[in-house]
C-alpha cells in the first residue's frame, strides 16, 4: 500500500517515487495546492476502492503519505 | 450607471447586499459606505483622477471601495492577495495610483497614501453625500484589470461604466425578477465576479461571500452554504468540479438552488451530467465571454438534449445587445458549422488596452459595415442552429482551473528564477482536452545536485516570489538540451509527447 501511495503522491508532484518520504508534508512543502488535492483523494478512491468523501476530511489527513496510509487503512476497515 | 442607481433604489429597502463570515450589511449600510469613501476620495484626490488599487481577498469593505470609488468618480484596480509581491508592485507601478486600499497588509512602496482597515473604518464612519453628476460617466473607466500577458508583464484591460450597463442589460433577462442569494467566490479581479457584484446588486440580491480560506475547505464551505439560502450558483466549472467530488453537495444541501451560471472556462458534459442528477431542480447556464469585452457576451440554458449530443456543450447565442461574427472583420463567414475566429460587437467591447495601444491596435477594430466597436477574442468557434460551439484558441492562451493563463507569462517568470536559464512550458490535457495541469522543461544554468522532489520544492518556492500559486507548473523536469523544431524554435510537441511516454 505505501509503495501505491508513493507513486500516486510522485505522480501529482512530478517527483521520483524513490524520494517520497513517509513523512513528507505535501502542504508545507508547496507541492499541492486545492485542485491537485481533489486529485489525490480521486486517486485514492481509485487505487483502494474506498470512498473518500473531500468535504468530510481534514487537511492533516492527507497532508502525509504516513497519514494517508493511516486513512485507507481505517477507510478499509 | 445602472448599478449605483440600483444601489440607491434598494437602500431605501430592508435588503441585505452581502453575508460574510465577520458580517451581515444592508443595502442601506453598503450606499451610506461608498458614499462616506467616495466623499473621502473627492476631498482627498481633488482634481487627480488616477485609480485606486484595491488589494485584498474578500474582506467586508472591499464591495464598499469599489462603489465608492466609482461614486467618485474613479476607475479601481482590484489586486487579489494571492498576487505575488512582485507582480503587484508592476501593476501599481503602470496604474500610478494616489491612494492604495489594503487589506493584505503588505509593503506597497508606491509612493501612494495607502489605507489600512483602520483607516477604512474611520472613513466609513464619517457620514458624506456625493451628487451622481460625480459618479463615473459612460465613457469613463470604472475598472481596469491585470490579466496574463504573453511578456510576462501582466497587462491591463480598462472597461468602461458604459460597458457594464450594456453588460447588466444583456445578462439580467436571464436573472430571476425577484432577486435572491448569489455566490459571490470568484475573485473581484477575475471579471466574472461582475455576475455578482453588477447584475446582482443591479437586481437587488444579497451576495453571499466565500473567501479564498472558506473555498479551499469544502467542510466550512458546506457548513456555510446550508445556512445560505443561496439560489443562483455562480463559479468557473472547475470550481464546482472541486464540490461535486463530495457527495454532500447536493439539492438538500442547497434547497433553494434554482440556477447555476458557468463561466471562464470549458464546461463539460460530466459536469452537466451529474448537476442534473445532484440537482434534479436547478437549471443549468453556460456562458463565455473574453475579459476585453465585459464579463460574458453568450448564455444557454443546458438542454437534456444538449447533455446527450455528442458534441461539446454549446457557449450559446449573443446575450441582448451584443453581435457575434465568425472569421474577419468585414469578411465573416456565414455557413453553418464552419469554423473561424470568434468576434464580438457591440457595447460591451472595452477601449482597448492598459498603455498598450500597440495591442489595442492589433485586437480591436471598427468594423467597416456597421461601424460598431468590435474585439478579435482569439478564440475558434462554429455556429449551429443559432448557437456557438468553442473549439480552442488561435494562440498560446489557455485556461487552468478558470484561471486565464498566457504560456510566455509563465516561461518569462521561470527564467527570473537564479538557476533558470531557458523554461518551456506546455499544457498537459486530458481525453476532453481540458488543460489538466502545466509542466515545465527546464534548462538550469548549472548542475544543482538535487533529487527532483528537493529541486521541485526549492524551485517552487522561489517561483511563488513571482507567480500565484495556479501558475506555478505541477511538473518540474529538468533538460540537458531542448528538441528543436524544423524552424529552429523549442519544439513543445516533442516535450508533451515526452510526457506521455513518461520518459522525459
Amino acid at each position: 500500500m505505501e509503495q501505491k501511495i508513493a507513486e500516486i503522491v510522485a505522480e501529482l508532484c512530478g517527483a521520483d517515487v524513490e524520494e517520497i518520504e513517509p513523512e513528507l508534508n505535501l502542504f508545507e512543502e508547496g507541492l499541492l495546492d486545492s485542485f491537485a488535492a481533489i486529485q489525490l483523494v480521486m486517486g485514492l478512491e481509485e487505487a483502494f476502492g474506498v470512498s473518500l468523501d473531500p468535504a468530510a476530511l481534514p487537511r492533516e489527513s492527507i497532508a502525509t503519505p504516513a497519514a494517508i496510509a493511516a486513512l485507507i487503512r481505517e477507510k478499509q476497515g | 450607471m445602472t448599478v449605483l442607481e440600483q444601489l440607491k433604489f434598494f437602500a431605501k429597502t430592508q435588503r441585505t447586499a452581502l453575508v460574510d463570515r465577520q458580517e451581515t450589511v444592508s443595502y442601506r449600510e453598503l450606499d451610506a459606505r461608498s458614499d462616506a469613501f467616495a466623499r473621502w476620495l473627492l476631498d482627498t484626490l481633488g482634481e487627480d483622477r488616477s485609480p485606486v488599487v484595491i488589494c485584498g481577498d474578500k474582506e467586508t469593505g472591499f464591495l464598499s471601495c469599489v462603489f465608492g470609488a466609482l461614486k467618485a468618480g474613479r476607475a479601481y484596480v482590484p489586486i487579489d492577495s494571492v498576487v505575488p509581491e512582485d507582480r503587484a508592485a508592476q501593476i501599481v507601478a503602470d496604474v500610478a495610483p494616489k491612494v492604495i486600499v489594503d487589506f493584505t497588509g503588505r509593503e506597497l512602496d508606491a509612493g501612494a497614501k495607502v489605507l489600512a482597515p483602520a483607516d477604512l473604518e474611520g472613513i466609513f464612519a464619517v457620514p458624506g453625500s456625493v451628487p451622481p453628476e460625480s459618479w463615473v460617466g459612460p465613457e469613463d473607466p470604472a475598472y481596469i484589470l491585470f490579466t496574463s500577458g504573453s511578456t510576462g508583464r501582466p497587462k491591463g484591460v480598462p472597461i468602461t461604466a458604459g460597458n457594464l450597463d450594456a453588460f447588466c442589460a444583456g445578462l439580467l433577462p436571464w436573472y430571476p425578477e425577484e432577486g435572491g442569494t448569489v455566490l459571490h467566490q470568484v475573485s473581484y479581479s477575475f471579471d466574472v465576479s461582475g455576475c455578482a457584484v453588477y447584475a446582482g446588486i443591479s437586481r437587488g440580491m444579497t451576495l453571499f461571500t466565500v473567501d479564498h480560506r472558506m473555498a479551499a475547505d469544502l467542510r466550512e464551505l458546506f457548513g456555510c452554504l446550508r445556512e445560505s439560502g443561496l439560489t443562483l450558483w455562480v463559479s468557473t466549472p472547475s470550481f464546482a468540479e472541486l464540490c461535486i467530488q463530495s457527495g454532500a453537495f447536493a439539492q438538500e444541501l442547497i434547497p433553494h438552488l434554482r440556477q447555476f451560471l458557468f463561466c471562464g472556462e470549458v464546461l463539460t458534459h460530466t459536469l452537466c451530467d451529474a448537476l442534473a442528477e445532484r440537482f434534479p431542480a436547478a437549471q443549468v447556464l453556460n456562458t463565455y465571454g473574453p475579459t476585453e469585452a465585459t464579463v460574458l457576451v453568450t448564455a444557454a440554458e443546458i438542454t437534456d438534449e444538449m447533455r446527450k449530443d455528442s458534441r461539446p456543450i454549446p457557449i450559446g447565442g449573443a446575450i441582448d445587445g451584443v453581435t457575434l461574427a465568425l472569421g474577419e472583420p468585414g469578411r465573416e463567414i456565414a455557413g453553418e458549422e464552419e469554423t473561424g475566429e470568434l468576434l464580438i460587437l457591440g457595447p460591451t467591447v472595452g477601449p482597448g488596452y492598459f498603455g498598450r495601444p500597440d495591442l489595442t491596435e492589433k485586437a480591436f477594430f471598427t468594423h467597416p459595415e456597421s461601424g460598431l466597436r468590435g474585439y478579435r477574442t482569439g478564440d475558434l468557434c462554429y455556429r449551429k442552429n443559432g448557437l456557438y460551439y468553442y473549439c480552442g484558441r488561435v494562440d498560446n492562451q489557455l485556461k487552468l482551473n478558470g484561471y486565464r493563463i498566457e504560456i510566455e507569462d509563465v516561461e518569462a517568470n521561470l527564467q527570473k528564477l537564479p538557476n533558470v536559464q531557458r523554461a518551456a512550458v506546455v499544457p498537459v490535457r486530458d481525453a476532453d482536452q481540458k488543460v489538466q495541469y502545466l509542466a515545465a522543461f527546464l534548462l538550469l544554468r548549472e548542475a544543482d545536485g538535487l533529487t527532483s522532489l528537493k529541486r521541485s520544492i526549492q524551485l517552487k518556492k522561489q517561483a511563488a516570489a513571482y507567480l500565484p500559486a495556479y501558475m506555478i507548473p505541477r511538473k518540474l523536469i529538468v533538460v540537458e538540451s531542448f528538441p528543436l523544431n524544423v524552424n529552429g524554435k523549442i519544439d513543445k510537441k516533442a516535450l508533451a509527447a515526452s510526457l506521455e511516454e513518461g520518459a522525459p
